[in-house]
C-alpha cells in the first residue's frame, strides 16, 4: 500500500517510492538520505501538527508535516 | 569540507591549534574561520567552512562552503564514519571536481561502538585518495592525517550525477560491514526524547533543571568565592587607597583620581555596587556579579550542546515556534542569546529566510536578556524571590509570544518547514567542553571588561558634568508618569546603550521598591541592545530592517513598562 509519511503509523516501516513536491525539497531530502528505495521507520509525530521524525540508515531525521505529507512510501500489506 | 555536524571544526581546531567552538548540532559553524598550520615545514592557511550535503548549495550556509571551495589547494573531506553512505555523496562530488583531497574518516571511535567496521585500505583504493581514520575530539589519528596531507591527490573515481548513488552503494557494500548490536541507552533515549508525550515532559524537566543548576552554581560561586574575595581582600585595599587619595574630601587632581578610581563614598564607606569607581564597581560587577553566572550558564549550555539535545528541543518546539513565524531550530540562537546577544545574533545565519531572521533578531534583542543583565537583575531582585523574577521574566516571555505572533502576520515572507538531521546522543568530551567554557569566559572578560570600565568612567563623567541632571529633568514626564520611576533612572537608560549589566547596576543606589525595579528591569532589557549587539544587528539585518527593529524595540519596551507599572500599582505592589 502506498501512503504518505504523515499517514504512516508510528513504529511502522515503509520504502520510499516518490516525492510529490518541488524539485528543491526533493534535493534536500535526497541529501539527507531519504531517497527512493530507502527503508524508513516512522518514530513519532509531534502534537499540534508538529514535525514527523523518522529513522533512516540508523539516523533520525525530522521534517515538517507539510513535507511528510508529500513523501510517499510503500508498506508491506 | 563535509556534511554538517561531522567534526570539521574539531579537525580544524586540532590542525591549527586555533580555538573554535565545537558543538553537537548541525549549524554550529555559520561563517568560515581561518587558521594556520605547518605542512612539511611550510606554513599553510586552513579554512573551516559550514557543513554542506552537496556541492549544489541548498541553504545560505552551504553557499558559503561552496564559495570557499575554489580557494583551497587541498581539501580535507571530513566524513562521518557512522554514516558512510550519506557522507560519500559529497565525497564523490568533490572527486568529480578533481580537487586534490584527503579523507578524514572521523568519529571512528563511535563507529566502532556501533559495530561498524570499515576497510580503510579498500576505501582508499576505491576512491583513489588517502583515507585516515580519526577521532578529532580526542586527537586520535590527527598526526597521521597531518603526515598524509602532502599526499593529497585528485582521486581516480569519477561518475555522472545519475550514477552516483549506485557507485556509492557499490563502495559501501565492499568496504563496510555492520555488526548488529543491541540498541544502546543513547538510542533508546533518542527515540524517547522525540516522543510526542515523553518528549515535551522531558524537555520541561531538562529546562527546569538547567535553570536551577545555573542559579545554584551562580549563587554558590558568588556567595562562597566572589563576594568573600571582594569583601576580605579587595575592600581593605580599596579603603587604604581611598584614604591615600584624600577619602573624597580632597580637591583638585587627587580628588579627581579618587572619584575615577574609587568613586563616590556612600555613608562614608565604599559600596561595590554603588560607588562607581573603575577599581570598585568597575571590577565588582563583571567579576563578582556576572562572571559566576557566565560560568554557570555556559557550563549548562555546553552540556546541552555537546550531548546533542538541542536539535531535539528544536523539533519539540517547532510547532509552537511556527506560530511565532520561527523555525524550531531558532531555539538555538535564542539560547545562545541568553548568554550574550552577539553570538545569538550571529547564529541566526542558520535560518533561511529574511522573515525568520528579522523576527528572530528582533525577538532576541527585545525579549532575551543576556546573562550579564540576568545576573545583575538576580542581584537586585533576589531579595524579593519569585515576586521579583516572575514579573520580569514572565513579561519578557509574554512579549516574546505576543510580539512573535504579531510579527508573523505582519512581516512579509515565509517561514520554511523544518528538515533536520538529528545527531545521536553523545557523552560530552569533558576536555573539549572545558576548553569551550574557558574560551567563552575569557571572551566575556576581554570583550566586556573594557566596555565596563569605560562605562563606569562615562557614568562618573555624566554625573559630574550635570548631564544626568539635565536628562532627568527632560525625561521626567515619561519616567515618572508613564513608568513610575524617579527621573534619575534615565541615567541607567543612557548607560544601557553601552553595557546592560552596568545599567541595571545603576539602579542600586536609587533605593527603588519592587514595582519600580521590575519595571526598570523590563524596560532596560527590551528598549535597545548594548552597543556590541547593536553593531552586530546592524550588520546582520541591514540599515532598513534595523531601523524597523529599533522602532519596534522602543515602542514595545516603553509601552510594556508603562502597562506593567499600571498593572502592578493596581495590584497594590
Amino acid at each position: 500500500m502506498v501512503m504518505s509519511l504523515e499517514e504512516l503509523a508510528p513504529g511502522q516501516t515503509g520504502v520510499v517510492v516518490g516525492f510529490g513536491g518541488g524539485h528543491g525539497m526533493a534535493a534536500k531530502l535526497d541529501a539527507m538520505g531519504l531517497r527512493s528505495g530507502k527503508t524508513v521507520r516512522k518514530l513519532s509525530a509531534q502534537i499540534l501538527a508538529g514535525p514527523v521524525t523518522v529513522l533512516v540508515d540508523g539516523r533520525q531525521v525530522a521534517m515538517g508535516r507539510g513535507i511528510a505529507r508529500k513523501v510517499l512510501v510503500e508498506t508491506a500489506g | 569540507m563535509g556534511n554538517p555536524n561531522v567534526g570539521k571544526s574539531a579537525v580544524f581546531s586540532r590542525l591549527t591549534g586555533a580555538h573554535v567552538i565545537v558543538s553537537n548540532y548541525p549549524g554550529t559553524t555559520v561563517s568560515f574561520t581561518e587558521g594556520t598550520m605547518n605542512v612539511d615545514g611550510r606554513p599553510c592557511r586552513v579554512i573551516d567552512v559550514p557543513g554542506t550535503y552537496t556541492l549544489e548549495p541548498l541553504s545560505r550556509a552551504e553557499e558559503v562552503a561552496v564559495e570557499m571551495l575554489p580557494r583551497g589547494d587541498v581539501v580535507v573531506n571530513v566524513v562521518d564514519a557512522t554514516n558512510l553512505e550519506r557522507n560519500l555523496n559529497l565525497t564523490l562530488q568533490l572527486l568529480s571536481r578533481r580537487v586534490p583531497m584527503v579523507v578524514a574518516l572521523n568519529m571512528w571511535d563511535e563507529a566502532q561502538e556501533h559495530g561498524i567496521k570499515i576497510n580503510v585500505a579498500a576505501l582508499e583504493e576505491a576512491l583513489g585518495v588517502p583515507v585516515v581514520p580519526t577521532c578529532a575530539i580526542s586527537g586520535e589519528g590527527m598526526r597521521e592525517l597531518t603526515q598524509r596531507l602532502p599526499a593529497a591527490r585528485p582521486g581516480t573515481l569519477h561518475c555522472e550525477d545519475g550514477e552516483r548513488w549506485q557507485a556509492i552503494g557499490r563502495i559501501v557494500e565492499r568496504v563496510q560491514e555492520v555488526e548488529h548490536r543491541h540498541p544502546t541507552l543513547g538510542q533508546h533515549l533518542s527515540h524517547a526524547t522525540v516522543h510526542p508525550i515523553i518528549g515535551p515532559a522531558f524537555a520541561l524537566v531538562v529546562l527546569a533543571a538547567s535553570f536551577e543548576v545555573v542559579r545554584f552554581i551562580g549563587e554558590g560561586v558568588i556567595g562562597y568565592a566572589a563576594q568573600p574575595l571582594f569583601q576580605r581582600l579587595w575592600l581593605p585595599l580599596m579603603q587604604k587607597l581611598s584614604v591615600a587619595l584624600g577619602a573624597g574630601a580632597a580637591g583638585g587632581a587627587l580628588g579627581l583620581l579618587h572619584d575615577v578610581l574609587i568613586g563616590h563614598l556612600m555613608d562614608g564607606g565604599i559600596s561595590f555596587g554603588a560607588s562607581f569607581g573603575i577599581l570598585t564597581t568597575g571590577l565588582y560587577i563583571p567579576l563578582a556579579a556576572v562572571l559566576p553566572y557566565v560560568f554557570a550558564f555556559y557550563l549548562v549550555l555546553g552540556i546541552l550542546e555537546d550531548t546533542g539535545y538541542l536539535p531535539r528541543l528544536g523539533v519539540l518546539v517547532d510547532n509552537v515556534m511556527h506560530r511565532l513565524g520561527l523555525h524550531g531550530l531558532s531555539v538555538v540562537p535564542m539560547l545562545l542569546g541568553l548568554g550574550c546577544t552577539v553570538p545569538g545574533i550571529l547564529a541566526l545565519r542558520l535560518l533561511e529566510t529574511r522573515k525568520e531572521r528579522f523576527i528572530a533578531a528582533t525577538l532576541t534583542a527585545i525579549c532575551i536578556p543576556c546573562v550579564a543583565q540576568i545576573a545583575v537583575i538576580a542581584g537586585l531582585l533576589g531579595q524579593y524571590g519569585a515576586a521579583g523574577f516572575v514579573p520580569v521574566f514572565g513579561t519578557l516571555f509574554l512579549l516574546w509570544v505576543g510580539l512573535g505572533t504579531l510579527m508573523k502576520r505582519l512581516v512579509k515572507g515565509t517561514t520554511p518547514e523544518i528538515l533536520l538531521d538529528i545527531p545521536p546522543y553523545r557523552m560530552p568530551y569533558w576536555p573539549a567542553l572545558g576548553r569551550k567554557l574557558w574560551m567563552r569566559m575569557v571572551e566575556f572578560l576581554r570583550e566586556g571588561e573594557l566596555y565596563v570600565m569605560v562605562g563606569v568612567l562615562i557614568v562618573n563623567l555624566l554625573y559630574s558634568l550635570g548631564v544626568i541632571a539635565v536628562a532627568a529633568k527632560l525625561s521626567a514626564p515619561v519616567m515618572t508618569r508613564l513608568l513610575g520611576l524617579p527621573a534619575e533612572a534615565v541615567g541607567a537608560l543612557i548607560i544601557g546603550l553601552l553595557r546592560k549589566d552596568l545599567a541595571v547596576g545603576m539602579l542600586a543606589p536609587l533605593g527603588l521598591g519592587l514595582r519600580q525595579l521590575v519595571v526598570a528591569s523590563v524596560v532596560l532589557a527590551a528598549y535597545f541592545p548594548c552597543i556590541a549587539a547593536f553593531l552586530m544587528l546592524l550588520r546582520e539585518l541591514g540599515p532598513r530592517d534595523m531601523l524597523k527593529a529599533t522602532a519596534i524595540m522602543l515602542v514595545v519596551s516603553f509601552l510594556s513598562g508603562g502597562l506593567l507599572n499600571v498593572l502592578m500599582m493596581g495590584l497594590g505592589l
